[in-house]
Formats: C-alpha cells, sequence, structure tokens
C-alpha cells in the first residue's frame, strides 16, 4: 500500500486528469463531426504536434528552474533556415550531419539566452523577448528575401515525413511522431535519473535552498538553455523537413504555442514541478482542440480562436479541479493511514510540532 | 463646299487634339532629387525583394541622386509596423515620396492622410489603401477582376471540362488584393460557362507555414469530393502543394493560385501543381517607382485620363478603380501563367536576370 501511494502522488498521476480530458474531448467531437473515430484523426493530430512537443519538452527544461525562453520560435526559423541553407550548398551531407547542424546551431542561439540569464542575472523574460526579436531580425538579414524551397533540398529530406516507422491498419506512426516520443522519454528519464534532473526541480522549488546545499545554479540553468535551444535546433530540423519552403517568418508564434502546452500539461510556471510526459501531454491536448476545431464546418474562421482559448481555459480548470481533488484524497488517505499507525499519541503530536 | 471645308477643318482640329494628346505623355526627366520610402507588407519575402530590385533598377535609370530606402516590418507585427513607419515618415522632412503594399486595411488612413497632407507623395502597389482615402494612386499588379477569371480558367483547365468541387485558401481574412480577387472569382463563377466549378470553402492560412498546410489538410478531410485547392498566396500554395505531397494525395487533389515560379517548380514538375500564374514583382517595383517618380516631382498629377510613360514599360495612363468606391488605378499586368511547359525556362530567366541587375552597367 506504500509502495502505490509512493507511486500514485498527485503530482505523478495528474497526467490521468489530462488524460481524461483527451479522452472526453475526443467523444465531443466525435459527435460534432463526420468520420472522426478513424485512424486518419490519428495521424493527422500526431504529426501536427510532433514539432511542437519537441519545443515543448525544451521549454519545460527551462521553466523548471523559474525560467522561460521566449526566443523559441525564432531559433526554430533560424535553424531550419540555417541547416536548409546547409543542404542546399552540400546536397550530398550525411542526413544525421544535417541533423547535427541543426541541433548544434540551435544549441548555440539558447547558449546566448544561457549566458545572458545564468550569468548576467537578466530576468529571463527581458533576455528571451529581446533574442526573439533578435534573432528573427537577424535571419532576416542573412536570408537575403531569399526563400529555401523543396527544389533545394535532397530527395530523402523531402520524403521523411512520409516514412512510417510503424504501421498498424491505417494508423501510422511517422518517423517524425516517432522523433518526438523518443526526445519525451528520453528527457523524462533523464529528469528522473539524472543528477541535472533532479538538479532542475530543487532549483525551481527553493532557489534559496539549492544555493545553500551548494548546487551549482548558474551551471544548471545554462545547461536548462543549452538543451532548450538545442531541441528547439531538433524542432528546426523537423520544420524543414515538413514544410519544405522555409521563408524567414518560419517557426513565427511557435513559442506561444510552446509555453501553452507547458502550461495546459501542468508543468508549473513558478519552477519546480512538472514532467516531460505533462508537456506532451499538453500538446496534444492543445493539437486535438485545433485541428479539431479546424474540421467543425459549423466554426468560423473568426470564432475558432476564442473558442480554443475557451477550451484551453476549460481544460486547465477542469485539470486544476481534478488535481485537487486527488491530493485531498490522497492527504485523506494518509491521514487513515497514520491513525492506523501503531505510533502513541504523544509522538504523533510531537512530530506535529515539529 | 463649305460644309466640306468645315468637315475637314474640324477633321484638322481632331487630328490635332490626337496628335497634341499623344504629346501629352508625361515623360520622367532624369536627375532630380526625391527622397523615397519602398514599404512591403513585410520584410524577408522573396516577392518583395523582387519588388524593390525593380524599385532600385527605376532608381538608377532615373539618375535620381535621392536616397531609395527599402523599409519593412517584422511578418509578426506587418499591421503594426507597417502604420508606424507611415507615421514615422510623415513626420520627416526628408522624405519626398512613399510606396506602400499595404497589409493593414483602412487602419492605415490616419497615417498615409497624415503623410498626404506633409506634401508626401503617397502611391500603393500589389494591396491598396481600401477606402482609396490618403492614396493618390494605386499600381495594380493586375486588374483584380482578371485575376478571379485567370483563376476560374485554372481551376477548369485542371478539373477539365466535367468540372468538379474545389476550396480556396487564402492569406488573412483582412487583406484588401486577396478578398478583391476571391470576389472577383465569386463573380465568374457565375457565368453559365463555369457553372461545373463548385466552390466548397474558402479558408485562411494567414500565411503562415503551418497554419496553411493544416487548413490544406483540413478541407481534405472535410470534403471528400474536392478536387482542387485554389491559393492566391504564395506562402498558400507551397504549404498546400507540399501537404499534399506528404499525404500522397496529389493525384486526387490538385493545387494552383498564385505562386512564385521559384518556389514552385518541384511541385509542378511532379504534378502536384500542375498550373498556376503571378505577375513580375520586379516590373511592378520598377513602374511603382516611376508613377511615384513623376508625382513627387510634380511633372504628373494623379487625375483620370493621364497617360505617363514609365521607362522600359511603355505607357499607362491612370483611370478610376472599378474594384473600389474611391481611388486611382493603374493595371501594370500581364499575367504569367506557368507550367510543366514553361516553368523551367522561367525559373532559370529569372536567375539570369537576378544575375543581370547583380551587375549594374551590364
Amino acid at each position: 500500500m506504500n509502495a502505490i501511494r509512493r507511486y500514485l502522488r498527485p503530482e505523478q498521476i495528474r497526467e490521468l486528469s489530462l488524460i481524461v480530458i483527451i479522452i472526453l474531448a475526443v467523444l465531443f467531437f466525435a459527435t460534432q463531426i463526420e468520420n472522426y473515430l478513424s485512424a486518419r484523426t490519428f495521424n493527422r493530430i500526431s504529426t501536427s504536434i510532433a514539432i511542437i512537443a519537441v519545443v515543448a519538452v525544451g521549454q519545460t527544461l527551462v521553466v523548471l528552474t523559474r525560467n522561460i525562453d521566449l526566443s523559441v520560435g525564432s531559433i526554430v526559423g533560424f535553424a531550419a533556415y540555417f541547416s536548409g541553407q546547409t543542404l542546399a550548398a552540400n546536397p550530398d551531407l550525411a542526413p544525421v550531419l544535417a541533423v547535427c547542424v541543426a541541433i548544434g546551431f540551435g544549441a548555440f542561439l539558447g547558449l546566448i539566452n544561457g549566458v545572458l540569464v545564468a550569468v548576467g542575472r537578466i530576468p529571463a523574460i527581458v533576455v528571451t523577448l529581446g533574442t526573439l526579436a533578435i534573432y528573427r531580425g537577424i535571419l532576416v538579414d542573412w536570408a537575403q528575401a531569399r526563400t529555401i524551397t523543396t527544389e533545394m533540398m535532397p530527395t530523402w529530406l523531402i520524403d521523411l515525413p512520409r516514412v512510417n516507422v510503424l504501421t498498424m491498419g491505417e494508423v501510422e506512426v511517422r518517423i517524425m511522431v516517432a522523433l518526438a516520443l523518443v526526445v519525451v522519454i528520453l528527457f523524462q528519464l533523464a529528469l528522473n535519473y539524472l543528477p541535472l534532473g533532479r538538479r532542475l526541480y530543487a532549483i525551481g522549488s527553493n532557489p534559496d535552498a539549492a544555493r545553500l546545499m551548494g548546487l551549482p545554479i548558474q551551471r544548471t540553468i545554462l545547461i536548462a538553455y543549452v538543451l532548450c535551444g538545442a531541441l528547439a535546433g531538433l524542432a528546426g530540423f523537423m520544420f524543414l523537413a515538413r514544410f519544405g519552403t522555409i521563408t524567414v517568418t518560419a517557426g513565427a508564434g511557435l513559442e506561444l504555442a510552446a509555453v501553452a502546452a507547458v502550461v495546459v500539461g501542468g508543468v508549473n510556471i513558478f519552477g519546480g514541478s512538472g514532467t516531460m510526459f505533462g508537456a506532451l501531454l499538453g500538446a496534444i491536448v492543445i493539437g486535438t482542440l485545433e485541428q479539431s476545431l479546424l474540421r467543425m464546418p459549423q466554426v468560423s474562421e473568426f470564432v475558432r480562436d476564442a473558442l480554443l482559448g475557451l477550451f484551453i481555459l476549460i481544460a486547465v480548470a477542469s485539470d486544476a479541479i481534478i488535481v485537487k481533488g486527488l491530493r485531498e484524497a490522497w492527504a485523506r488517505s494518509g491521514r487513515l493511514k497514520s491513525a492506523k499507525t501503531t505510533l502513541a499519541p504523544a509522538t504523533a503530536k510531537e512530530v506535529k510540532r515539529a | 463646299m463649305k460644309k466640306l471645308f468645315v468637315g475637314l477643318l474640324v477633321l484638322t482640329l481632331i487630328l490635332a487634339m490626337g496628335a497634341a494628346s499623344a504629346q501629352d505623355v508625361v515623360v520622367a526627366e532624369p536627375g532630380q532629387e526625391v527622397n523615397m520610402i519602398l514599404l512591403p507588407k513585410f520584410l524577408g519575402i522573396a516577392v518583395f525583394d523582387e519588388a524593390n530590385q525593380g524599385a532600385q533598377e527605376a532608381h538608377a535609370e532615373l539618375e535620381n541622386p535621392g536616397t531609395l530606402e527599402f523599409l519593412g516590418p517584422t511578418a509578426e507585427n506587418s499591421v503594426a509596423g507597417q502604420i508606424e513607419i507611415v507615421t514615422t515618415a510623415a513626420s520627416r522632412d526628408d522624405i519626398d515620396a512613399i510606396m506602400i503594399s499595404n497589409n493593414a486595411g483602412d487602419q492605415l488612413v490616419p497615417a498615409v492622410e497624415a503623410a498626404s497632407e506633409a506634401g508626401q507623395a503617397v502611391v500603393t502597389w500589389d494591396s491598396p489603401i481600401p477606402s482609396g482615402a490618403g492614396e493618390a494612386l494605386f499600381i495594380a499588379q493586375v486588374d483584380f477582376d482578371e485575376t478571379g477569371r485567370v483563376m476560374a480558367e485554372m481551376a477548369r483547365s485542371i478539373l477539365g471540362e466535367d468540372g468538379g468541387s474545389f476550396a480556396i485558401l487564402s492569406a488573412s481574412p483582412d487583406a484588401a488584393n486577396q478578398n478583391a480577387w476571391i470576389a472577383a472569382l465569386l463573380e465568374v463563377l457565375e457565368e453559365p460557362e463555369y457553372e461545373n466549378l463548385v466552390l466548397l470553402d474558402t479558408v485562411y492560412g494567414n500565411d503562415q507555414t503551418e497554419e496553411s498546410y493544416n487548413q490544406a489538410l483540413a478541407l481534405v478531410d472535410q470534403y471528400p469530393e474536392m478536387e482542387l485547392i485554389m491559393a492566391p498566396t504564395s506562402v498558400g500554395i507551397t504549404a498546400a502543394a507540399k501537404a499534399m505531397q506528404d499525404e500522397g494525395l496529389c493525384d486526387t487533389v490538385k493545387v494552383s493560385g498564385l505562386g512564385l515560379p521559384s518556389e514552385m517548380i518541384e511541385f509542378t514538375l511532379n504534378g502536384c501543381a500542375p498550373e498556376f500564374a503571378l505577375w513580375s514583382f520586379v516590373d511592378l517595383g520598377y513602374v511603382t517607382y516611376y508613377a511615384t517618380y513623376l508625382l513627387a516631382t510634380g511633372a504628373m498629377e494623379a487625375e483620370e485620363g493621364v497617360t505617363f510613360e514609365a521607362g522600359r514599360m511603355g505607357e499607362y495612363t491612370i483611370e478610376a478603380d472599378p474594384t473600389r468606391e474611391e481611388g486611382l488605378r493603374i493595371v501594370m499586368g500581364p499575367f504569367s501563367v506557368y507550367n510543366i511547359d514553361n516553368i523551367e525556362e522561367a525559373v532559370g530567366g529569372a536567375m539570369e536576370e537576378m544575375e543581370a541587375t547583380a551587375t549594374p552597367g551590364s
């Protein structure tokens, strides 16, 4: 019982409530949209969230430390453009190297953010709001209004979005979706088991305590930004492969989508709590709502965004209520158990006083 | 006899007037100093850069000792940025003329009115001020009604004589030019010979690749009978074509609309977008520059019936804009329709042209 209790902490099963919300949303849309419960819907939603999920994982790393990275949209766009340009100039470049170019470039931009935030001690929202505009501005200048077109790209890249790693009937798991899942799982494991992961939580939940413990706060925050940039770079490569035609507007607005996914996914914006699976579920919630609303003929262009906002609010609010209920239930079961323990009443009181 | 004489006299007069009006073509006198701003919808997009190339070409040709600034907002800040740039320009004494591709609808009116009141020549190109207020002249790339007809014809040539159903993927719901083209297309569809073309829906991708891509797939899911997506925007058309290619739908759902040959060549060669159209943005920038130079130097008034010469592009006559309630325009034209037969040549030709303009004097 104790073991179950330890694993079923409300913070850890709050993802369950998001899954419930996703199921409710799918059931609702199934009554509204013809042929909704089909493999095609799964394929559409899964491919549409692959990029945002990768960006959201990076964002989560930063948000866990009580910071934020608003420049990820520009990093995605710049990395997409830069890796596209590199591939156009070197069409024979090995695919792995092309991915590394995008990741490395993103990590470099992330490093700049990290240095300014961790070493320069400038508030993250100011730094990354600035670099959001600066990176995009440099991209506009760098690109000289030249578009990266599908024609310049090697065939393997253009065909990449069509590659399936798993096909079950009509349900397809595309390579981009698989890649996003791998990223989520790897970083979730890193959060759970690597010292770095634990440090992110420690710094976010109590920076003063973390400092007293002698944790390398600056270095950890710096690493979080570099990783966030690297993941945005990877997302940039995925963006290039998916859309093929890259202009200077690529990835614009992704930062808000990523922050939304992270927040909906239950990652605390004030740091210290949240998981990668939560961020992924947040991305799935938003992706499901967005893609489904697009397919409702009675929803016009003009009300769609408002409805999307409303649904996100409902999702977050009901999530909060469900989690609160779970937490109370957990606390109640805890009290019951402590009443059953063999501790003498006096000792229990002393413990309480302490 | 007397009647014959009078008749001859009248005839002579008419001929003389005809000759006079032929001489009335306003021709630019090079070397005058005019400081100008060319304002695109936003920076970093190939078509606007091409317009700038054309304007720079005219700037060099007219030996204008003044400046030609290519100023624009970033894409995500287009509307507010345009208003800001025009407002700032209006208060600058050193600026004589502004050339605007309007992306802010009538929200730009107070700013352009301030600029006109400050004595600056305000000329719009590519996309006008919808109400015509504050603007001297609009340089239309093509006749907006013709855009509707060209789209209808491409739809028919792709769908065949039996017709079929299609949907429109546009840019933003408040882009004046796109809305005018769609309205013109709807009018053409009323004609009996186009009655077998059925328009299912109009959706907007806001000139964002990702949004346009998702919208295109949503159209496919919603309308199984759809055989064509018509996207009158260079961002939308490539996104839709890539979406159809990724989902292996190019055999059943074709893509057409307005696009850049250099961005579309792959999709035209592989059959996803067999036919699309566009005009030359280089020429549009060039003609816009000439008209603006003439207005700013006082050589020409923006009035109906005035004819002017725009260098290598020839003569244009100012007319009332039939697509708006108020406002004057000239129509540049023509449309180029691209398909598998001419696209490789067009892309090759554009490359040569770019190289030629890159080395001035050659």
